[in-house]
């Protein structure tokens, strides 16, 4: 505590000084915490969604893992048949084959998300504990379920048209209440509709809901045994899966804000090396007065850490800031938090800019407490 | 007591070898002993070597019974700190501590705790009759009042030895005067060891040892001032 009274009197010797140094090490740790928050507001999400969703398998093509929903239906009316008898002879509950429709382009303003649901099936089988706000959960031939956030941001009503294609139109007959997943921001809609627009019987994925006691990764293989060309992954594998690729875009964000980082060090090295230079006169005397190596040693490393930790909290603050302020564009334009500050984002950037002041420190500080003391004195 | 036996400093500057001290044999008793001699006589090597700042080529340098020679550096600082005290000729201040933060600095680093630390320094600062300069910064105070500021600091553990290299070369007539005055003062009942090349100032120690080219010429005693 004495020591950093010493630190905190030489920082504040040099404001300015000490001050752009504080704010080269600020922004380099916001950014990135804001960088990696986004892989963390994903997987937040993502995982989220994902123990939400009803059924414990999604059967897509093959090539086509992880989350397929937009690409153009591949699985063909036989193929979907094979996979409902394997289904019944595994004593499967429910098969429900879908398929995802953006319509608008992809602006979440005016873009618009269809799943479609084989007529009878509730998208509560989908998304557990779906709610109606309004009128029915279960759309007609020739009507659509809108979540609560694409209801609000396309100003949809009861009985508001939505026109798919010039030959297809469905209208609004049903709000659901806000769930908070993915849910709010999807139209259910009849799935034959839907095909018709794409003018293909086939379909983009089955799902597969089990009965109690089943396992899902052996229901799995067996259904990708009885047919061939399909993939069969069952929730786990999807976050194993989502998990990877979202390390590996953390490691690609990582090494972009690795440039800002290293910068920052760089500057506090360079502003303690600096006031290592301009006070060897007054390590010479404290050495003089009595002062052992270790303790010109602590007083730098200190000064580094000092400014890196303070820098390193700071930016923390304002990267989280800034993730706030993203989030509220986000939630208000595509329903998803997009950023996320988690506790172990926090404590790694925190443990990022220890390791930064650590490392400006050491040197500089292995410098000024090795100089013999004649020539530490001898210096003006 | 201090006793340097046998000093011999040797620099390396290229292929020529510089002797900046040679055969340095003196013990110190109580009282102030002054160094003089021309610039380059070695004064402030001797000061260096016998404070244990620097490590001699030969010979050795005896605190009572320590060789403060064989001591390892983090040693010798310790017995710095607990035994010697220090009033360079400049620059002596750490600037960014307030004069009595200056003057609390070796209690810092003995471990005192602050209360006591601030309690001893005010009351060292009143000795150099400096109290109210104690929470100006060295850059607001003149250089008489830096150098009593230092030796202040340098009395703070009391050390039975205490170094001055200079201590008036900055000094105008009326500054030195005041800084020479404390400085004998507290040399009385302790070992001061003065290096100065000004012969006016070395008269007031009770010896004076006169250097030359690294040698010790002969040792004064002084005639009472008239
Ligand atoms: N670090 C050094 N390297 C080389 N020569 C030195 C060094 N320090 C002192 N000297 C030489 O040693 C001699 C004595 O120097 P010094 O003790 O500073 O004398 P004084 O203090 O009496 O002026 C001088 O010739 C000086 O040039
Ligand atoms: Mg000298």
């Amino acid at each position: 505590m004495e020591v950093f009274h010493l630190v905190l009197r030489n920082l504040l010797a040099r404001p300015v000084r000490s001050l752009l140094t504080l704010l080269g090490v600020l922004i380099a740790t916001a950014s990135m915490v804001l960088f990696l928050s986004f892989g963390e507001g994903l997987r937040r999400a993502l995982f989220q969604e994902l123990s939400r969703v009803g059924p414990a398998i999604q059967v897509v093509p093959e090539g086509a893992e992880g989350f397929a929903f937009s690409a153009y239906p591949e699985i063909t009316p036989e193929a979907l048949r094979a996979l409902e008898e394997a289904g019944k002879a595994l004593g499967v509950k429910a098969l429900i084959p879908t398929l995802l429709l953006a319509r608008g382009g992809f602006d979440p303003k005016t873009g618009f998300f269809f799943q479609g649901l084989p007529p009878g099936v509730s998208p509560s089988l989908l998304y557990p504990g779906l709610r109606v706000r309004e009128s029915r959960l279960l759309p007609s031939a020739q009507g659509a379920v809108a979540g609560a956030k694409i209801a609000q941001r396309g100003g949809l009503t009861l009985g508001s048209p939505l026109r798919l294609s010039p030959k297809v139109a469905l209208k609004v007959e049903g709000i659901l209440e806000e769930s908070g997943g993915l849910a709010d921001n999807l139209l259910f809609a009849p799935l034959p509709a839907l095909q018709a627009v794409l003018g293909t019987k086939n379909v983009g994925a089955v799902l597969v809901a089990l009965r109690p006691g089943q396992k899902a990764e052996e229901v799995a293989r067996a259904l990708e045994g009885a047919v061939p060309g399909l993939k069969a992954q069952t929730t786990g594998e999807v976050m194993r899966f989502a998990e990877r690729a979202l390390r590996i875009s953390d490691l690609v964000r990582f090494g972009i804000s690795l440039v800002a980082l290293v910068v920052g060090g760089l500057l506090v090295a360079n502003t303690v090396m600096m006031s290592v230079y301009e006070r060897t006169r007054e390590f010479g005397v404290m050495r003089a007065l009595g002062a052992r190596r270790g303790f010109i040693f602590r007083l730098v490393v200190l000064e580094a850490l000092f400014l890196a930790l303070l820098g390193g909290v700071g930016g923390l603050l304002l990267g989280s800031l800034a993730s706030a302020a993203i989030n509220l564009y986000t939630l208000k334009e595509v329903g998803l938090a997009l950023s996320a500050i988690t506790p172990r984002l926090a404590l790694f950037a925190l443990g990022v800019a220890l390791g930064l002041g650590i490392l400006a420190g050491l040197f500089p500080a292995q410098q000024a407490s090795r100089l013999p003391v004649v020539e530490a004195l001898g210096r003006v | 007591m201090l006793r340097a036996e046998n000093l011999t400093k040797r620099y390396r500057q290229g292929d020529k070898e510089v002797v900046a001290l040679l055969g340095f044999t003196h013990a110190f008793p109580q009282g102030a002993t002054a160094v003089v001699g021309p610039s380059g006589s070695g004064k402030t090597t001797l000061l260096n070597l016998l404070a244990g700042l620097d490590l001699p080529t030969e010979g050795g340098v005896y605190l009572g019974e320590i060789p403060l020679h064989r001591l390892s550096e983090d040693e010798r600082a310790g017995v710095r700190l607990r035994h010697m005290g220090f009033v360079f000729q400049q620059w002596n201040l750490i600037p960014t501590l307030t004069a009595w933060e200056n003057v609390a600095f070796p209690l810092l680093l003995a471990g005192w705790p602050l209360g006591k630390r601030r309690a001893r320094a005010l009351e060292l600062l009143e000795g150099v009759g400096l109290l109210k300069r104690a929470h100006h910064l060295p850059s607001r105070l003149s250089g008489g009042e830096q150098q009593r500021v230092a030796l202040a600091r340098a009395l703070a553990l009391d050390p039975p030895i205490l170094f001055a290299d200079e201590p008036t070369g900055n000094l105008d007539a009326e500054a030195k005067e005041q800084v020479a005055a404390l400085l004998f003062k507290a040399g009385k009942e302790r070992t001061l060891i003065l290096v100065t090349h000004d012969l006016e100032l070395a008269r007031r120690a009770e010896r004076i040892l006169h250097l030359k080219g690294g040698r010790l010429l002969w040792e004064e005693v002084p005639s009472p001032n008239p």
